[in-house]
C-alpha cells in the first residue's frame, strides 16, 4: 500500500438497497463510484415487494 | 441506451412472451422490457435468451418499430477492467426456494405460494393490480395460513439452520394488507414457533395485528392436502397442548428465508472473501462489514439475514469503512461541471420560448402538437415556439441552448414528460445557456396527459393547451435565484463516549475529520464494560480497551468527560454547542452532530430483585462466577419489563444473552440445572446457532406469558419459582439457587440532548431517524445523527456497525467545504411579520426561529440551510408575512388562475 | 340537456401524489381529462385562498392531494 498511489475509486457489487446506499454514500463524500447489477434494473429484492413493515409504506 | 425513451412500443410489438421474474412468475412478458414501471433506469432491454432473433436468426420487430433508432442488435458482450481502491460487495440473497421439499406442496398445489408471490399478488403494480384471489379459481380468499420458518430453523430438511430474522414480520405485514384488502371477514391466520418482533416499533405491530384479527398459532404445521378439485387446502397441526387440529384454508403463504445469492457467493469466491458455514461473508462483530481481505467490506444480507433498515445502515457502514481505506486519495477521480455565468434578466421584459415535445408519438400520436405550439405562440411574452421530436435528445438539447442565445430568450418553458425526472435535465440545458436555472417550467402534456386520454384526442389536445397556458403565465412571473450554499466546518461534535460514540469519533478521525467527544460520566465505555463477549464470542473488554486507547490518543479527538452540554444553535454545517466541564465552559463549532448517548438494563422491583441476594440480573453472574460455585440450579427470566404495557418493545437482545450465558454455565457447571423462562426467543439470524446449542447442552427452555407470569418465592434454602408450563398443561415448581432477569434496556436520560437540538423521541424515549426504512442513522434535520442503543436496544456488532454508518453519512456532509441547499426556500416579509411565532411552531425542521429585533418586538427569520421548501409556514401565516421562493402564491396563483 | 363537464384544479404534492398522477401515466391508466394540475412541494402549501381563487376563476372543483 506505502508504495502505491491509493486509488479514489470504488466499485460497489449489487444494485440492491444495500449497494445503492453504499454507491450514494461514497459518491457524496468525494470517490467516483462503479455500480454493477446483474439485471437490467437497480432496485433488487425491494422493489418486488408491495409494502414495508413496520410502517407500511409503499417500498418503491 | 441514450436514444431509448422508454415509450414501450418495442414491447407492444415484440412477438416473444415469456415468464416474468419480477413478478415471480405469476405474470408474462415479452423479451424485450422494463422489468417494472418505476425501474431505473426506465430503459427497454432484450432478454437474449427470450429474444426470437437471438436464437432463431429471425424477428428485429422492435428495431422496425423503435421510434427512436434504440435498438443496436450488434452491441457485444464486453469485459471491461476497472482499477479501482475499494470494493464494496452487496450483492444479497434469494428467497428460499421451496420447491425441493414435497411437504409444503409449493410445486403441487396452486394455492400454495410463497411469500414473495404473495407480495406480488398484494401488489397494485403486480399481475392482478393488487386483487387478491386463488391462483385455482381465481376466488377471493376467506382463510389464509401463513406458515413460518420455511427454509429457516430447520436442520433436518433443508440444512438451514439460522432464523432469516425478518419473516415473521413480513407475514403479519402481508396478513394486515391483506386483510385491508379483503375485509372484516377475512380470516388470516400465522403458524409460528417464536414471534420474533424484536425491531424498532415491532412489537407494537404484532400487538396491533393481534387486535385486528390476525390470528397467532403456535405450531408446527405438519400436512397440507387439496381438499376438493376447486383447490381449498386442509392443515393438519398439533397446539401446543398437544391437541391434533384439522383445519381448512383457501390458501397457505410460504413465509420462505433468505440465502446468500448464488452470483453474489460467485462474485465472493472470485475476489477471495472468506465466507462463513452459511456461505454469507465472514465479519467480525468488532468490524461488521471488513472481510477477510483489506479493502473489501460487505454489506446487507449477504453477510447474514437481516431486514432493510440494518441493512442501509451498514450500506452506510461500508461506505465509511472505504472511506477509512481510500482517505488519502478523496476527491481526486471526481468532477465538478461548470457552467457559463448567468446573464441579468432582471430589467428586461419576458421572453418566452415554448418547445412542445412529440416524444415520438407519445404526444404527438395523440394531442395535435402543431395546434398546441400554434397556441403558445399566441400567449403574450411568447416569442418563439419549436416542436423537437425528441426535446430531451443530446441534439435537442444543443439546438435549445443555440436558439435561447438566438432569440435572446430568457424564460424557457418545455411541454412534454414530468418535471420529476426531466426538470433537472432541461435546467442544465438553459444554464449552458447563460439562464439561471429557475427562469424554467414544465406543462406535463405526456405522463399526465396523453398517455391517460389517449382515447380522447380532441381532449387531450385541450388540455394540452391549457397545461402549456398555465405553465407560460407562471414563467411570465418566474424570477431567478442565485444557487445557495453554506460553508462547513469539518469537524464533528460527538454526544456519548460508549462502543457507538467512540466508534464514530475514531471512524471519522481515521478520514482526517476532528471529532469531539462530550461524555458525562468520569470515563470512556458506557454500557459495553458490562458486556465480557459478543453473542458470537469476541472478547469487548479487549477490543473496548483498545478504542479507548486510540480515542484518547488520537490527534484528531478531543475528549470532554464528565461534562455536559449547556446550549446549541445553528444547523449543518455550522453548529456551536457550548459545553460545561465543571465550572469551564468550551465553545466549540462544528459541523455534524452524532448522538450516541446510549441506554442501560433497568431496575426493576418485580421477582424480589433487590429483596433476595440470589436475584440478579443481566451480566451479575458472569461478572461475578463465585457466584455459581456449587449451584444446583439457575434461573433465568426473560422479557422483565419489556413487551408489556409500560414498555411495549421488545428488547432485543435479551435472548441472546441469556442464551450465551446458559451455555456457558452448563460448559463450567454441567450438573448445574439451568431453566430459561421465555416468552417467545428471539435469537434472530445466526444467533440461532445458539439457541439450538443451549438445547443440545441440555438448558430447559418454558414458555411462559403475560397473564401468567412466574412467580418467585423465598424457600428455605433459596427460592422457588412457579411457573405454568404450556406443553405439560401444569404449573411447575423449580427450587433455584440463583434467579437472573434480563430486564429491559431504556435510553439513558436524553430529554436535554433532545430540547438543544430539537430532535424527536418516540414514546419509548428512543431518538426518531428520519425514516425508519430507508435513513435509519439521520435525523430528519440535516447534519444530526444518531447511533447506538439511544436509537433503540442492540448488540455490540449492530452498534459499531450503526456508528460507522453515523460516520459514514456524517463523512458526506464533511467531505466537502460547502454544501450547495436547495435555494426553494421560505422568505420572511419583516415589515408585515408580528412575531405570533406560528411559523417556528408549524415548521417540521425548525428552519423559522423567532428573532428579537430592537424596537420591533420578534420577527421570524429562515434557516435557509435547513428549510425543504414545503411552504406550511407560508400557507399558515396569518400576515401572509411569507413566501416560498419558486412558489411564490403569485406564481401559484398565475396557474390557478390560468387553469380556468 | 348536456351535462356540462365540470374543471377541477388539483394541487398535487410533488413527492407523492403529483408522483401517483406520473406513474397513472407510465401504467396508461385512462380517466377523464377535466383536471388540471398545479404541482406544489407539499400539500401544506396549499393556502384556503388558493381553493378560493380556484373556484373565483370559473374551476368547478378543487382537489388537494398530498
Amino acid at each position: 500500500m506505502s508504495n502505491k498511489t491509493t486509488v479514489g475509486s470504488v466499485l460497489v457489487v449489487g444494485g440492491g438497497i444495500t449497494g445503492m446506499q453504499s454507491a450514494l454514500d461514497m459518491a457524496e463524500s468525494g470517490y467516483y463510484v462503479y455500480l454493477i447489477e446483474e439485471s437490467p434494473a437497480i432496485g433488487g429484492v425491494m422493489a418486488q415487494l408491495d409494502k414495508t413493515f413496520p410502517t407500511n409504506d409503499c417500498s418503491m | 441506451m441514450d436514444k431509448c425513451i422508454a415509450c414501450g412500443t418495442c414491447a407492444e410489438k415484440c412477438p416473444a412472451k415469456t415468464t416474468d421474474a419480477f413478478n415471480e412468475g405469476l405474470a408474462k412478458r415479452k423479451a424485450i422490457y422494463v422489468p417494472y414501471a418505476q425501474a431505473v433506469p426506465l430503459k427497454y432491454a432484450i432478454d437474449k435468451n427470450r429474444c426470437i432473433y437471438f436464437q432463431k436468426g429471425k424477428c428485429r420487430a422492435c428495431e422496425k418499430f423503435c421510434p427512436t433508432n434504440a435498438i443496436n442488435f450488434d452491441d457485444k458482450e464486453k469485459d471491461i477492467t476497472l482499477t479501482v481502491g475499494s470494493v464494496i460487495l452487496t450483492a444479497g440473497f434469494t428467497p428460499f426456494n421451496p420447491d425441493r421439499f414435497d411437504n409444503y406442496q409449493h410445486a403441487k398445489f396452486p394455492n400454495v405460494v410463497t411469500s414473495m408471490e404473495f407480495e406480488r399478488i398484494l401488489s397494485a403494480g403486480g399481475p392482478f393490480g393488487g386483487h387478491i384471489h386463488r391462483l385455482s379459481d381465481g376466488q377471493e380468499p376467506r382463510k389464509i395460513a401463513w406458515l413460518q420458518c420455511v427454509g429457516s430453523r430447520d436442520l433436518n430438511r433443508c440444512d438451514n439452520e439460522y432464523c432469516s430474522s425478518v419473516c415473521c414480520m413480513y407475514a403479519i405485514k402481508e396478513s394486515v394488507i391483506a386483510k385491508e384488502h379483503l375485509g372484516a371477514d377475512f380470516e388470516p391466520a400465522i403458524f409460528f414457533m417464536d414471534m420474533r418482533t424484536h425491531g424498532k416499533d415491532f412489537e407494537k405491530y404484532y400487538e396491533r395485528a393481534k387486535s385486528q384479527g390476525v390470528r397467532f398459532i403456535r405450531s408446527r404445521v405438519h400436512t397440507i392436502t387439496e381438499t376438493d378439485a376447486s383447490g381449498t387446502l386442509n392443515l393438519v397441526y398439533v397446539t401446543e397442548s398437544g391437541e391434533r387440529v384439522s383445519e381448512e384454508f383457501d390458501m397457505v403463504v410460504l413465509s420462505v428465508g433468505m440465502e446468500p445469492a448464488a452470483s453474489a457467493m460467485e462474485a465472493a469466491k472470485t475476489l477471495g472473501v472468506e465466507l462463513n458455514p452459511y456461505h454469507f461473508v465472514k465479519t467480525s462483530d468488532m468490524t461488521p462489514v471488513s472481510t477477510s481481505r483489506e479493502g473489501i467490506f460487505v454489506a446487507g444480507a449477504l453477510q447474514g439475514p437481516k431486514d432493510i433498515p440494518q441493512s442501509v445502515v451498514e450500506a452506510s457502514a461500508a461506505a465509511c469503512s472505504a472511506g477509512i481505506h481510500l482517505a488519502s486519495a478523496r476527491g481526486t477521480l471526481v468532477k465538478e461541471k461548470t457552467f457559463p455565468a448567468e446573464q441579468s434578466v432582471q430589467d428586461d421584459a419576458p421572453r418566452i420560448g415554448v418547445f412542445v415535445c412529440n416524444c415520438g408519438i407519445n404526444i404527438g400520436g395523440i394531442a395535435d402538437v402543431p395546434a398546441v405550439a400554434a397556441y403558445a405562440r399566441e400567449l403574450g411574452n411568447v416569442v418563439f415556439t419549436e416542436e423537437p421530436l425528441f426535446a430531451c435528445s443530446q441534439d435537442a438539447q444543443e439546438k435549445m441552448v443555440e436558439i435561447i442565445r438566438e432569440q435572446k430568450l430568457n424564460r424557457v418553458v418545455v411541454a412534454a414528460c414530468t418535471p420529476r425526472t426531466h426538470e433537472p435535465l432541461f435546467q442544465e440545458t438553459i444554464r449552458n445557456a447563460g439562464l439561471n436555472a429557475y427562469l424554467f417550467e414544465m406543462a406535463n402534456i405526456r405522463n399526465q396527459c396523453t398517455w391517460v386520454h389517449s382515447a380522447e384526442k380532441e381532449k387531450a389536445t385541450e388540455k394540452a393547451k391549457d397545461l402549456v397556458r398555465m405553465a407560460v403565465q407562471r414563467a411570465n412571473i418566474l424570477e431567478p435565484i442565485p444557487d445557495l450554499s453554506v460553508g462547513v466546518n469539518k469537524s464533528a461534535l460527538i454526544v456519548g463516549g460508549g462502543i457507538a460514540g467512540m466508534t464514530a469519533a475514531i471512524s471519522l478521525a481515521d478520514q482526517g475529520f476532528a471529532a469531539s467527544i462530550v461524555e458525562k460520566s468520569s470515563s470512556l465505555g458506557g454500557a459495553a464494560r458490562d458486556v465480557l463477549h459478543t453473542w458470537r464470542g469476541e472478547n469487548i473488554q479487549e477490543h473496548l480497551k483498545k478504542l479507548v486507547d486510540r480515542v484518547s490518543n488520537h490527534p484528531q479527538i478531543t475528549v470532554f468527560t464528565q461534562s455536559e452540554i449547556v446550549d446549541a444553535s445553528g444547523f449543518v454545517g455550522n453548529f456551536e454547542t457550548r459545553v460545561k466541564t465543571g465550572t469551564e465552559i468550551h465553545a466549540i463549532q462544528h459541523g455534524v452532530v452524532i448522538v450516541a448517548t446510549g441506554g442501560q438494563a433497568s431496575v426493576t422491583d418485580e421477582y424480589l430483585y433487590g429483596k433476595h441476594p440470589a436475584v440478579t440480573r443481566w451480566h451479575d453472574l458472569e461478572q461475578n462466577p463465585e457466584l455459581l460455585t456449587g449451584v444446583g440450579s439457575v434461573v433465568f427470566i426473560q422479557c422483565v419489563g419489556s413487551r408489556n404495557d409500560q414498555r411495549p418493545y421488545c428488547s432485543r437482545i435479551c435472548c441472546t444473552s441469556s442464551v450465551y450465558q446458559a451455555i456457558d454455565i452448563k460448559e463450567k457447571h454441567p450438573d448445574t440445572d439451568v431453566f430459561i423462562l421465555y416468552r417467545d426467543i428471539r435469537t434472530f439470524g445466526e444467533r440461532e446457532v445458539l439457541y439450538k446449542k443451549a438445547r443440545e447442552k441440555g438448558v430447559v427452555f418454558i414458555r411462559y406469558s403475560l397473564n401468567k407470569k412466574p412467580v418467585v418465592t423465598e424457600a428455605a434454602d433459596g427460592l422457588d419459582v412457579r411457573v405454568f408450563d404450556p406443553i405439560l398443561q401444569k404449573e411447575l415448581i423449580i427450587h433455584a439457587d440463583r434467579v437472573n432477569l434480563a430486564t429491559a434496556i431504556e435510553p439513558s436520560p436524553n430529554e436535554d440532548i433532545a430540547a438543544l437540538y430539537k430532535l424527536p423521541v418516540n414514546a419509548e424515549k428512543f431518538f426518531m431517524e428520519a425514516h425508519a426504512k430507508l435513513r435509519p442513522v439521520d435525523f430528519a434535520s440535516d447534519g444530526l445523527f444518531v447511533c447506538g442503543i439511544a436509537h433503540y436496544p442492540k448488540s455490540i456488532d449492530e452498534s459499531i456497525a450503526q456508528a460507522m454508518a453515523a460516520a459514514g453519512r456524517a463523512a458526506t456532509v464533511l467531505a466537502r467545504t460547502s454544501i450547495q441547499i436547495s435555494p426553494l426556500v421560505s422568505q420572511v416579509n419583516r415589515d408585515l411579520c408580528i412575531g405570533c411565532g406560528l411559523c417556528t411552531d408549524i415548521c417540521p425542521f425548525g428552519a423559522i426561529i423567532q428573532e428579537e429585533v430592537d424596537g420591533k418586538g420578534f420577527k421570524a427569520k429562515n434557516i435557509s440551510a435547513s428549510c425543504k421548501g414545503c411552504g406550511l409556514c407560508a400557507s399558515s401565516c396569518p400576515k401572509k408575512a411569507i413566501d416560498m421562493l419558486h412558489f411564490r402564491d403569485a406564481q401559484i396563483l398565475a396557474a390557478v388562475c390560468a387553469a380556468a | 340537456m348536456k351535462q356540462t363537464e365540470p374543471k377541477i384544479v388539483a394541487f398535487l404534492c410533488n413527492w407523492c401524489a403529483y408522483a401517483g398522477a406520473d406513474l397513472a401515466g407510465v401504467s396508461r391508466l385512462q380517466h377523464p381529462s377535466n383536471m388540471r394540475t398545479v404541482r406544489v412541494m407539499c400539500s401544506g402549501r396549499v393556502d384556503p385562498l388558493f381553493v378560493v381563487q380556484a373556484l373565483k376563476s370559473g374551476c368547478d372543483g378543487v382537489l388537494v392531494a398530498g
